[in-house]
């Protein structure tokens, strides 16, 4: 008899326990009422579609937030921007969005012509660089507030282009050269880590900007109208073609390589070159914090290649937040707090986006960057990101690209491969 | 009793060149199997520079227990580890309780219905959740259970019942109709036989369940990514799966966090391991 | 009575339908629309998402994937469980030990074990090599041809000795003098295996298939982890090319077409084998 007692009751209890339990979380979900005064308790619900490097951000500014808005509370819903992010805005169009999303510049264009972000105001806009805006406005209106920047390009070991006398390569025939003084010299021209598909398609759309975009702003639409493809476009071609380069110059077990392996033997001197962003930069301070390296843009078949920079943490706001007054006091830290921003592209290893900061980590590509930068060659990846979209578009590209290296597809597959999602690079 | 005892005489005589031969191969067989165990170990306490610098093979220089650290910091490992173990402590109780009532209603009871139900519940078996994870996600969102503590709790059973009805209604039979008719003589419910009769009958059963279920909550990662991502709610292989993915692999720091993630599950089965083993045995027999 | 039995099977009756059985038709239902599982409106086209199935190679290079996949484990993990249950069984020393060794993998979930197995054959491994003087090669996540492989030896490893534990049980439980019987008419350890062991051991070999096919035809998180479905395409199994269709891709619709296939399969693969294998059953 004790024992039916002593059941029933667990039965009861776990049975309370579990809708205490969900209860207890939906109505932390629920946001407060009225959140109009400004010493009124407001929760704020925030999505954070994050690179790995970027997790990590949000105890920073939920820090700052304490102390200059503690009346504002950031309930965060952080996940890998790659997989997960676009299930979830998906799931929150039909739920209602969250009152701030973080993304990357480019879902600004997915979401903002569905008419559910909020428009971003001027005051906040004016703290950012210009050149960030461009991208994330859509009929006049700004949507997106780019917080940093990742710079792409082909990262080099200094010492080695030193002490062998290469030029920074310009053009395709340079690089030519340097990867056959490379061979001579039995060091690894190119590292890479093509067992992480991503890396393809990244570098593939490094490839794109500086042979198809840089030549025709529209290429991406054009391709949509049927007036270009894969198949036709001689340029579109030499991008692909260009991972065949690599392929052909970088250590045989890039399939089973891991970005951390390969950035190691890059800092241990057996690469000389690496195309890749500023995510790589952590890996080698990482292992040598002495480690001496530059960027240059690939080069193109014109020579005008221009370095690459991805604006990341992209802030959206919803057009329907109950909280329009706290959203913005959110916008204002994030602008102004040029401590925290600091704290942040530290930690992340990013350039800013925000005037007057300047993060204080060793970068020895910063040199580099600050010359590209003021000759005016760099330029947006985020042109490249609207038009051929990364979910569904250019991720699936990659792995036929993948295949095709491997020698099981043709070249012409992979082609009509990539011609045959049309339908599914555009977001809209 | 007697004839075990023979057997095992007979066993311990035929204990001879062949046997040798076995213990052998099957020592290796060991050997193999626990590697990849010794190296997430040795892993977990190498520093970031050391594995990249030495030989993956060669020990840790110093037993630094940075990792573990790091990894605590990293998965949050205050909460998540805590959401993991209510969703998981919860899921089980609720299942073993249901799984249990379900199936001795439906052995016991020979109306049609209780027939069709044990059918129904097979499906579940015959097709895992994982195939129909789609509309599962969105029946989850539109009853707002997605990020609650309801919602994944909910999904755990429901997904996990099939398998638990199909588990405890092959134990059945071991139950001694006679119990149950001399307690309904003395005039108690269902409910009550069930509970003071039946139910301390299904101890292996239940143990059985409930170290099964554990360890596929506890590891469950597909659920999990699409049920649970705030912050305050995320489960440990979620958050581990953070540390593989994109463009950092921190793995000196994922395999400490393997290690913390595997640990009470491993105490739970060793503690539990004696009725699992004797709940597999009628399983395998009855089928 | 029957209404306090009723009162019984019911809340779980209610929670599995809400959980697993309306997802179902919901999956029919949206594998006939256009649903791009964003947009309000989901048009009806019938079974066009049925038809471009048949002519989508990705998918067809997936199934191929996955049944490779499943036909290999199958094999290989009831042979070898069966073989390491016998074999301790068998009446060697430190049985419990072995055991113990042999079923921790499975508690471990699937997600690590392929993280595990990345780092085994891409530096581990290839490390052993160097050690060893040799020239294996063990890069096998890194090429079509071997990426099956080197996911087999990861499954297999972890699930081996859970089956083995199935196995074990029921060889325990086999009477020893239905082997004494044997012994007497005449039967060698082998014909005694083929005679006596394995159709005493049916129920548990009808557990063990049907459990590993279902559980191979399901397998997503092994790959998440380690090969992510590469190189390439090699790697992608069913759930894996669904979940990057309609939800990477936005293609919902066309996404729950492809999980009505693996349903459909899926039944009748479980079908045909419990029928199959539980005619033999009977014959024994």
């Amino acid at each position: 008899m004790r024992k039916q007692k002593l059941v029933s009751l667990m039965l009861v209890t776990a049975m309370t326990a579990s809708l205490a339990a969900g209860c207890g979380s939906t109505s932390g979900g629920e946001k407060s009422e009225g959140g109009g005064g400004s010493d009124e308790k407001v929760t704020l619900t925030v999505l954070a579609g994050q690179s790995t490097t970027d997790a990590g951000i949000e105890d920073m500014i939920d820090e700052a937030l304490a102390e200059k808005y503690p009346e504002i509370t950031l309930e965060w819903e952080c996940v890998d921007w790659g997989n997960d992010f676009q299930p979830k805005m998906q799931q929150y169009m039909q739920s209602g969005l969250p009152d701030i999303m973080i993304g990357k510049a480019q879902d600004v264009a997915t979401y903002a012509p569905q008419g559910v972000l909020g428009e971003i105001k001027g005051d906040y806009l004016d703290r950012g660089l210009d050149a960030a805006r461009e991208n994330v406005t859509f009929d006049g209106k700004t949507y997106g507030l780019v917080y940093n920047a990742m710079y792409q390009g082909v990262y080099y070991n200094k010492k080695m282009f030193k002490d062998n006398n290469w030029e920074i390569p310009k053009t395709q025939d340079d690089l030519k050269k340097i990867i056959d003084d490379c061979k001579a010299k039995k060091i690894t021209p190119f590292g890479s880590h093509m067992v992480d598909t991503w890396s393809i398609g990244n570098v593939t759309m490094q490839f794109m900007m500086n042979d198809v975009f840089n030549k025709d702003a529209q290429w991406g639409d054009k391709f949509r109208d049927g007036q270009t493809s894969f198949s036709d476009s001689k340029e579109a071609q030499t991008a692909y073609e260009y991972n065949k380069l690599i392929f052909d110059n970088t250590f045989p077990e890039t399939f089973s390589t891991e970005q951390t392996d390969c950035d190691a033997k890059m800092v241990q001197g057996e690469v000389a070159m690496k195309v890749s962003g500023s995510w790589s930069i952590q890996n080698f301070l990482d292992i040598d914090e002495n480690f001496e390296f530059g960027i240059f843009p690939f080069p193109n078949q014109t020579g005008d290649s221009k370095l690459i920079f991805e604006p990341n943490i992209t802030v959206m706001t919803s057009a329907k937040t109950e909280h329009q007054d706290a959203v913005d006091k959110v916008l204002d830290l994030l602008t102004s707090d040029k401590d925290l921003a600091v704290e942040i592209l530290d930690y992340t290893k990013t350039a800013s986006m925000l005037k007057d900061v300047t993060p204080t980590f060793p970068n020895p590509s910063q040199e580099d960057i600050d010359k590209y930068a003021a000759e005016g060659n760099i330029v947006d990846v985020t042109l490249g990101n609207n038009q051929l979209v990364w979910g569904g578009f250019q991720e699936e590209n990659a792995k036929d690209i993948a295949a095709w290296l491997q020698g099981d597809e043709s070249f012409e597959e992979c082609l009509k491969a990539s011609d045959d999602r049309v339908d599914a690079s555009t977001a809209n | 009793m007697k004839k075990k005892k023979e057997k095992l005489e007979a066993e311990v005589q035929q204990y001879t060149k062949g046997s040798v031969i076995v213990q052998i191969i099957m020592t290796i067989a060991a050997a193999l199997f626990i590697a990849p165990i010794f190296i997430i170990f040795n892993y977990s306490f190498k520093g970031k520079r050391e594995l990249y610098l030495n030989n993956p093979l060669s020990l840790p220089e110093k037993l630094n227990f940075d990792n573990y650290i790091a990894a605590y910091k990293k998965l949050d490992l205050a909460t998540t580890f805590t959401n993991t173990f209510i969703y998981t402590a919860i899921s089980v109780l609720i299942l073993a309780i249901l799984c249990g009532t379900t199936a001795w209603a439906i052995a016991r009871c020979r109306r049609k219905f209780f027939k069709f139900c044990y059918i129904y519940f097979i499906v579940g078996i015959l097709i895992p959740y994982q195939a129909l994870f789609l509309p599962i996600y969105m029946i989850g969102y539109r009853m707002h259970m997605t990020n609650t503590r309801f919602g994944i709790i909910f999904m755990y059973v429901a997904t996990g019942i099939s398998f638990g009805v199909f588990l405890m209604n092959s134990f059945m039979s071991t139950v001694p109709l006679e119990l149950e008719e001399a307690a309904r003589i003395d005039g108690c419910s269902v409910f009550r036989t069930y509970f003071s009769v039946v139910l301390p009958l299904l101890k292996p059963a239940m143990a059985t369940l409930v170290i099964m279920q554990a360890f596929q909550i506890w590891n469950d990662y597909l659920l999990a990514s699409l049920y649970v991502s705030k912050k305050q709610l995320k489960t440990l292989t979620v958050a581990i799966q953070s540390l593989f993915s994109a463009q950092s692999s921190d793995y000196t720091t994922a395999m400490a966090a393997i290690v913390i993630s595997v640990l009470p599950i491993a105490i739970l089965f060793l503690s539990l391991q004696k009725y699992f083993i004797k709940g597999m045995t009628v399983g395998a027999v009855k089928g | 009575m029957s209404r306090q039995y009723l009162a019984l099977v019911l809340p779980g009756f209610i929670i599995f339908t809400i959980g697993l059985i309306i997802p179902l038709f919901m999956a029919v239902r949206y594998s006939f629309t256009s649903w791009d599982g964003m947009s309000p409106e989901k048009v009806f086209v019938g079974f066009q998402n049925y038809v471009e199935l048949m002519k989508d190679s990705d998918f067809r290079d997936a199934w191929w994937f996955t049944l490779k996949f499943t036909i290999g484990n199958t094999i290989i993990q009831n042979v070898v469980a069966l073989l390491f249950a016998i074999a301790l069984d068998s009446g060697i020393k430190a049985q419990k030990i072995y055991r113990t060794i042999l079923f921790v993998p499975c508690l471990i979930s699937a997600l690590v074990v392929g993280f595990v197995w990345l780092k085994m054959f891409s530096n581990v491994l290839p490390a052993l090599n160097d050690f060893l003087g040799t020239n294996i090669n063990f890069l096998l996540f890194g090429e079509k041809k071997t990426v099956l492989s080197g996911l087999l030896i990861a499954n297999n490893w972890q699930w081996i000795g859970y089956w083995m534990l199935i196995y074990l049980a029921g060889l325990q439980s086999v009477p020893s003098d239905l082997y004494e019987a044997a012994k007497v008419d005449g039967a060698g350890a082998v014909k005694r295996f083929f005679n006596v062991t394995i159709p005493m051991l049916a129920p548990a070999i009808t557990i063990c298939v049907v459990g590993i096919t279902t559980g191979s035809l399901k397998v997503y998180d092994l790959l998440v982890s380690s090969t992510k479905g590469g190189p390439g395409r090699a790697s992608t199994s069913m759930i894996y090319q669904t979940y990057t269709t309609a939800i990477n891709g936005r293609q919902y619709g066309y996404g729950c077409a492809m999980s009505v296939t693996l349903v459909i399969v899926l039944l009748l693969v479980a079908l045909v084998q419990v029928k199959g294998l539980k005619s033999k059953e009977v014959q024994a």
